[in-house]
């Protein structure tokens, strides 16, 4: 067998499963997910294959479907996300097994959930647009029948359809980009396409503006739609009544789209003018609404949910400084990270009302007894090590990676990033009050090290894999780039705000925390607005129901005809 | 006649506000399902043999009059619970978009392959209607539901014809609106964002439609499911349906 014929095996082989359950099913009873778990895993097994004859440096493959302008693209990206998907899918498979076995439609159930990992499938390895946009599209539809699995749940459906109607609101942008791209181009084909857009960027104009740059915006909103951005994000925390292994496949795979996306389109994000920091901006703005409604839950999943919205936030962010390649790796960690959080959520929780486990250390007594003490270590000592540990990641990642590492934005944006995450950590490590105040601090630095670190090494190996061309990375983090003047404010901006954090701290340890009753009373109105999630569900809820009265108005008046 | 009469009176057929209610009362008036079934695939068809019979050049009006109505149909369908009445604004909305196909240069035989490819999941509609009708009595989202655990055959044939209508790949109308996008995005902007929007619209309007169908409990009392052989015909049209979507791609994109 042939590379070629390997490609069509691996992207066919879950709709011949699909196919096989779906007819077979009433002969094959329970057999269905074996079959669906053989498949997935060979599946798995040949994506792996391609993936190793990718990283040895063979160039990508585009295969054309018959006399058809459907053509499959295996280039690292493609060739990679599809063993992430096959490899997530498997483990998706293989625990819904035994979780699915007392459903109704348990044959069924296979049958979506090998047609949904060939629309991913699909998605990734599109080579033309109009493949992608089926295949895109593909994907909301299964969503919402997948998370209604269950049909005696009014709940489920009513948040399958939230999902559905932002996929679609997505899906819409998406269409637009792909009809403006052929009306230029006069081709699907995204590989003619790129080239000709790297070789004039600025050649089409649609009313008055770079068509590359409008065509940039409308596939950073299908992303962002895709991947629950702020304000097309209430979808997301509220899908918990879907079945718990589709509820992993959403945060570990499907909602990633949007930074695979992004990822496919570089060259048009690269010649999109101020779209990247557009991105950024969206992109931040969801990390940290997504991280603060984390903290107010007191839904297990729900915190899960939001979390993964934080984190899409991120992935997103990180497209928008230029580390395109970095997403990709978030996509991937992320996605383990959070599958394995899902599928182990249910025993997490049953094991809890046995017994909660928690062994009465520090952190309990902190966290659930609230009962500081202890001796800790002077302020002045711990606001130094946050100031310290960045600045000798970044000499060590100037020596090590490149030597113009420090010039590039995009990295130093990362890293300041890293920096504030590692802030948050020590200062919070800080009020603890800890017995063992060095074993504490030191587990902090190291995470901090090796999360910064970590991040910067495998960033650079995934550049090397994904955007072989070195100019072509360059260019990504200038297009991400900002004026100097406005970067260096952002930066000052955000070091005096952890520097007062450290000196109210101070300020408050010196009062013996004495709050205000006017501090407090802002304090209680803020966490009502975020316990409200903003009241950006009630609005939407209020603009449904406008809309629905508009529609019933209408229909009273034309005497429903 | 002049131009604007032959134009109404092809608005009757290929509807334009306020002609497109004539379709609807008629629609109204039928209850044989055999006679629902001719009235679909005739009414759309003697609309495009109007048009293209008396060679008329179609002004710029009637292309924002069948945009009009196509929205104005697919936002009153999110508040319709009765299914027949549901598939007629459905159907009106669909075929006032030919008049848009017809002003772009696509082949005479090709619009009528668009009208009769966009009918043939409303007919199938109209039937599985009728099924609804002879079972409980009514069909009415809403009003008893939990049909995917009483009758999972029917549900999923149901499902799969409202999915179709709606404009899902791999059917046809997934495919036809694709085509008028790309027709339209570069000469007519606001067209193609009015088409998007009527998109939108089906599918939130068909989600309702399933939701107020399937899901609840399943019904104490039992009924009678589809067999074998009807099953088999459905899965055979659907699937020819697919098949002619993908060969439509083939040929219009």
């Amino acid at each position: 067998m042939n590379m070629e014929q390997l490609i069509i095996v691996v992207a066919v082989l879950p709709i011949f499963s699909a196919l096989l359950i779906q007819l077979f099913s009433k002969r094959i009873g329970r057999g269905a997910a074996r079959l669906s778990v053989v498949m997935t895993t060979l599946g798995f097994l040949l994506s792996s294959l391609l993936l190793a004859w990718a990283l040895t440096g063979h160039a990508p493959q585009a295969l054309s479907l018959g006399d058809s302008s459907a053509i499959m693209l295996f280039d690292p990206l493609g060739t990679l996300l599809a063993t992430i998907i096959l490899g997530i899918s498997l483990i998706v498979h293989l625990y819904s097994v035994r979780y699915m076995a007392e459903e109704a439609a348990y044959g069924q159930f296979f049958v979506l959930l090998d047609l949904m990992t060939a629309a991913l499938l699909f998605m990734v390895v599109a080579g033309d647009l109009i493949t992608l946009v089926i295949a895109w599209y593909l994907v909301g539809v299964l969503l919402y029948f997948l998370l209604g699995q269950d049909t005696r749940s009014q709940t489920a459906y009513r948040f399958a359809f939230w999902t559905l109607i932002t996929y679609r609101i997505g899906d819409l942008p998406l269409i637009l980009a792909a009809a403006l791209l052929y009306n230029a181009y006069d081709t699907w084909s995204l590989t003619f396409i790129f080239n000709e857009i790297m070789a004039n960027p600025h050649a089409h104009q649609i009313l008055g503006f770079s068509l590359t740059q409008v065509v940039a915006a409308l596939v950073g909103l299908a992303a962002f739609a895709r991947s629950a951005q702020f304000l097309l994000h209430t979808w997301l925390p509220y899908t918990m009544d879907g079945p718990t292994p589709v509820s992993a496949l959403m945060h570990a795979g499907i909602v990633n789209a949007g930074g695979f996306l992004i990822n496919r389109f570089a060259p048009v994000f690269v010649n999109g003018g101020d779209v990247l920091n557009w991105v950024f901006v969206v992109g931040l703005v969801t990390a940290i609404f997504g991280s603060l409604l984390m903290l107010t839950q007191n839904d297990i999943k729900k915190a899960l949910g939001y979390s993964t919205m934080g984190q899409m936030g991120f992935m997103i962010m990180e497209c928008g400084i230029g580390a395109f390649s970095l997403a990709i790796y978030h996509m991937f960690a992320h996605g383990v990270f959070k599958g394995t959080m899902f599928l182990s959520a249910g025993g997490v929780i049953n094991s809890a009302r046995q017994d909660d486990g928690i062994p009465k250390d520090e952190l309990y007594t902190f966290a659930v007894e609230k009962q500081p003490k202890k001796a800790r270590k002077p302020w002045v000592l711990m606001a130094a090590i946050t100031l310290a540990v960045p600045l000798v990641i970044l000499v060590f990642a100037h020596l090590l990676i490149a030597e113009d590492y420090f010039q590039k934005q995009g990295a130093v944006i990362l890293l300041f990033f890293g920096w504030v995450t590692g802030a948050q950590l020590i200062f919070a490590t800080y009020r603890m009050r800890s017995q063992n105040i060095w074993r504490m601090v030191g587990l902090s630095v190291l995470s901090l090290v090796i999360v910064v670190l970590g991040y910067v090494f495998i960033s650079h190996a995934f550049d090397l894999f994904l955007y072989p061309d070195a100019a072509f990375r360059a260019q990504l983090y200038t297009t991400a780039s900002i004026d100097i003047l406005r970067f260096d404010v952002l930066v000052v901006i955000t070091t005096l705000i952890i520097v007062s954090g450290w000196f109210i701290t101070y300020y408050n340890e010196q009062s013996g925390y004495r709050q205000r009753q006017q501090s407090k009373r802002l304090w209680l109105n803020f966490y009502a607005l975020i316990s409200r999630e903003f009241y950006i569900i009630d609005i939407y809820t209020r603009l449904t129901r406008t809309l629905l009265a508009i529609s019933s108005r209408l229909n009273v008046w034309l005497r429903w005809l | 006649m002049t131009e604007s009469m032959i134009i109404l009176f092809a608005g009757v057929f290929l509807p334009l506000f306020p002609m497109s209610m004539i379709f609807n009362a008629v629609l109204d008036n039928i209850k044989q399902p055999w006679l629902k079934v001719v009235l679909f695939i005739a009414w759309p068809l003697c609309g495009l043999f109007i048009v293209s019979f008396s060679g008329v050049a179609i002004p710029d009006w009637v292309i924002a009059l069948a945009l009009f109505t196509s929205i104005l149909y697919a936002l009153r369908m999110l508040s319709l619970r009765e299914v027949n009445q549901w598939n007629g604004f459905l159907a009106t909305s669909l075929w006032s978009l030919l008049w848009l196909a017809a002003i772009t240069d696509t082949p005479e035989m090709l619009l009528y392959g668009y009208a009769l490819s966009m009918t043939v999941p409303l007919v199938l509609l109209v039937m599985l209607s009728a099924g609804l009708e002879k079972r409980f009595g009514a069909a009415y989202t809403g009003l008893y539901g939990g049909l995917a655990r009483t009758i999972p055959r029917f549900s999923g044939v149901l499902v799969t014809v409202i999915v179709a209508a709606i404009a899902t790949p791999l059917f046809p109308t997934f495919f036809i609106m694709f085509d008028l996008v790309v027709e339209t995005v570069s000469i007519m902007p606001m067209a193609a964002m009015a088409l998007l929007l009527i998109w939108l619209l089906w599918s939130w309007a068909g989600t309702r439609v399933i939701q107020g169908l399937i899901v609840g409990r399943a019904s104490n009392v039992k009924i009678a499911d589809f067999g074998i052989p009807i099953i088999g015909f459905y899965s055979i049209v659907l699937l020819g349906l697919a098949v002619a979507g993908i060969y439509m791609a083939r040929v219009i994109l």
